[in-house]
């Protein structure tokens, strides 16, 4: 007999797949061309839900407003943490870069519990219910999906149609070679820790939808994210993309059959044993 | 309500403790540290409720003179949520501060180690909110002491009301009656849930899905799902913050329904957070806890219990700007008070002083009698050699429910304050149609 209830799993796991991805498509962009993980990544997802909370409870900013305002916060909050943190530690070893990031990572969950405490904060909003057939989706999972994938089209429309994506490209494949082409690597990486910062924004966007905001909400997001960009091969945007769907449908489906925990030990098992079989990444060339 | 600045308040104050001067310097003094978590997701799930009834207990408690011609000098500790935090600041204050006793503690999480490692110690800790039962089961635990609700009594307790309003509320024999239970899988949640299983088998009602989940899980779309296959008329739910809110929120946009949801404390038991987030979604969901002290009828408890609470709640509400004041903070003061009005002088006066020793003969000779405290339930411990030797074996939670943003009392029946709702209304979102 058909399992409706299966489906509605299947599918609720590709939309908590474009969630995913979309929180791993900035983070590899981020170490695909600066080669360099930011390990407080959730963190700024984080400080831009605070901010879309800020501006519209707060201060009445219409959500529209809030979320552009968000985006362009956290893309300027990657601006600085290249600046400020990431550029002092270029080409020094990566566990040193690690912890730097790591670093801001407690600053950052700190900040933000000194600066809005430790409430739970959320917009308030009441999404709509989606039913189809037998079936419901969450609109804001939807909407997550829809921009999950207007976003990897976007990002791939300006890094092979545009001058400035091709120079970022060239960076991310040579870094030796190109500056004696004329391009200049410092300027392409602070544009994209500009365009990485934002992704975050916009993933907080969406996660605001969907989450209340604490200053510990990082850890619900920051641990998957970073093992989804592995398993797609860190730096490999179309290889994380992917990744973070078949890592949904894991932990959907999985717990679907099983226990809901049963999901995130198979996917996590899944892990490990891709770790062995193809270390670089499910997807890497 | 500003919980910011109360925290801050907290922690400051603590800092400047140590360079008191002047009279009190010169007065002996007990020196008590206070864990509990200020930061981390526990905080809002009802630790910093629980700590501030701690700290006004305490101060309550040195205006009125101190114990015994001793001030309380309370060293407050911030666990962040972390268990390994708990444990560092609990070895911290043991061995650096020297404090003559731990107290407070909200996450079972953290009160399972804490108390396995205080008692090989052979130091004195007294438990005020955390209520897993693991605590204490089959440990033999000689020097801690929690007269706080268990788990065990919790799960019971859910259990117990739905069975007795079942004919004449859902129209069901009680072995018709769906049960779901659902539960976060630290000790807290795990403990509650085996409580609640164990009295819907005993009672012979139908379990139609046990299952635990991560509390900082960010996806429970596939939990929702199988409810939904599964048709509960109850969900018996024990979780903290963040994961009751996305239950709930991913319930109403996945179409799940029931006639009653009963959560189990912590996060169900902040009725403020559950009005200002869902509104009225939130009505008429029920919540097992110790009761909130204000709730209670002072005529049914000992003379001076009822001024206590007043006491209680005008503190708590100066500090917070906050209407409701959450059962938690009524854990927190009703245990620190129990501790400093009861153990602590019989300690000093009968048993020579307040080291660990004296502390467990004191806590042992305990005998409140029902209507003792401000939650209403005595104490009187189990003794060792006892399965749960250490715990208050007169604890008792009530089954509360929020209607229109009013807690009532439904459970039992002998100290209700309103007729329970159940089942829903048909109009609630939440509704089984």
């Amino acid at each position: 007999m058909f399992d409706t209830f299966l489906l509605e799993s299947v599918i609720n796991g590709i939309l908590l797949g474009g969630v995913l991805a979309l929180l791993a498509l900035g983070l590899n962009l981020i170490f695909g061309v600066i080669d360099v993980v930011w390990i407080c990544y959730a963190e700024l997802v984080m400080i831009g839900m605070y901010a879309i909370w800020w501006l519209h409870v707060y201060y009445g900013v219409p959500l529209p407003g809030a979320i552009v305002s968000a985006v362009m916060v956290v893309a300027l909050m990657g601006v600085l943490l290249h600046r400020l943190v990431i550029e002092p530690v270029l080409g020094k070893p990566p566990i040193n870069q690690l912890l730097v990031t790591g670093g801001v990572l407690f600053f950052l969950q700190a900040a933000a519990t000194l600066a809005f405490g430790i409430e739970f904060r959320n917009l308030g909003l009441r999404m709509p219910v989606v039913e189809f057939g037998d079936m419901f989706f969450s609109f804001a999972r939807l909407l997550a999906f829809g921009t999950a994938l207007a976003g990897v089209l976007l990002l791939w429309l300006f890094l092979t149609r545009s001058y400035l994506g091709t120079a970022i490209r060239a960076i991310s494949q040579d870094r030796e070679i190109m500056p004696l082409m004329g391009v200049d690597p410092r300027r392409i990486y602070l544009i994209t820790s500009a365009i990485g910062g934002g992704m975050a924004g916009v993933a907080a966007s969406l996660l605001v939808l969907q989450y209340d905001v604490h200053p510990a909400i990082g850890l619900s997001f920051g641990p998957i994210t970073f093992m989804i960009c592995v398993m797609g091969g860190l730096g490999n945007m179309l290889g994380g993309f992917l990744a973070a769907f078949v890592f949904a449908q894991f932990i959907s489906v999985g717990g679907y059959f099983f226990q809901i925990e049963w999901g995130y030990v198979i996917a996590f098992a899944f892990f490990i044993a891709m770790m062995f079989i193809r270390p670089k990444g499910l997807f890497s060339r | 309500m500003s919980l910011t600045a109360t925290r801050r308040a907290i922690l400051g104050g603590a800092g400047a403790l140590p360079f008191a001067t002047g009279a009190f310097a010169q007065q002996r003094e007990i020196r008590i540290g206070v864990i509990y978590d200020y930061t981390g997701p526990f905080a809002a799930g009802g630790s910093l409720a629980a700590a501030l009834g701690t700290k006004h207990a305490i101060e309550l408690m040195n205006e009125r003179g101190g114990v015994e011609g001793h001030r309380i000098h309370a060293i407050y500790a911030d666990a962040q949520s972390r268990t390994e935090v708990a444990i560092n600041e609990m070895t911290r204050l043991l061995e650096q501060e020297r404090v003559d006793l731990i107290m407070g503690v909200f996450s079972s999480a953290h009160c399972v180690p804490m108390a396995q490692r205080v008692n090989q110690q052979r130091r004195f800790m007294w438990a005020n909110v955390c209520v897993a039962s693991s605590v204490f089961k089959d440990r033999n635990l000689e020097y801690v002491f929690r007269a706080q609700v268990h788990s065990d009594q919790f799960g019971e307790a859910s259990c117990r009301f739905v069975h007795e309003v079942a004919e004449e509320r859902l129209r069901k024999r009680p072995a018709d009656v769906r049960i779901a239970i659902i539960y976060e899988d630290g000790p807290y949640g795990a403990g509650v849930a085996a409580g609640n299983e164990a009295m819907t088998r005993e009672l012979g009602m139908r379990l139609v899905l046990k299952e635990g989940y991560a509390a900082t899980a960010p996806d429970l779309s596939s939990l929702v799902t199988k409810l939904r296959r599964e048709r509960p008329d109850v969900i018996l739910h024990t979780g903290y913050n963040p994961d009751i809110t996305l239950f709930l929120r991913q319930s109403r946009e996945l179409g799940l329904r029931w006639r009653a949801l009963i959560g189990h404390g912590a996060g169900y038991g902040q009725i403020d957070r559950l009005n200002q987030t869902f509104g009225r979604d939130a009505n008429f969901i029920f919540n097992v806890d110790p009761v909130a002290a204000q709730l209670l009828n002072p005529a049914s408890l000992a003379p001076g219990m009822g001024e206590l609470t007043n006491e209680m709640v005008r503190r708590y509400r100066a500090e917070t700007n906050a209407q409701e004041v959450p059962p938690h903070t009524s854990m927190g003061f009703n245990q620190t008070w129990i501790f400093l009005s009861d153990v602590l002088p019989r300690a000093i006066r009968n048993h020579g002083g307040f080291t660990p020793d004296a502390l467990r003969q004191a806590a042992l000779a305990t005998d409140i009698p029902d209507g003792g405290t401000i939650q209403g339930y005595g104490v009187r411990f189990n003794p060792p050699g006892h399965p749960m030797a250490g715990q208050n074996s007169r604890s008792t939670p009530v089954v509360m429910q929020y209607v229109d943003a009013q807690t009532k009392i439904v459970w039992p029946r002998a100290i209700k304050t309103a007729d329970p709702v159940i089942p829903l209304p048909p109009d609630h979102p939440y509704a089984a149609r």
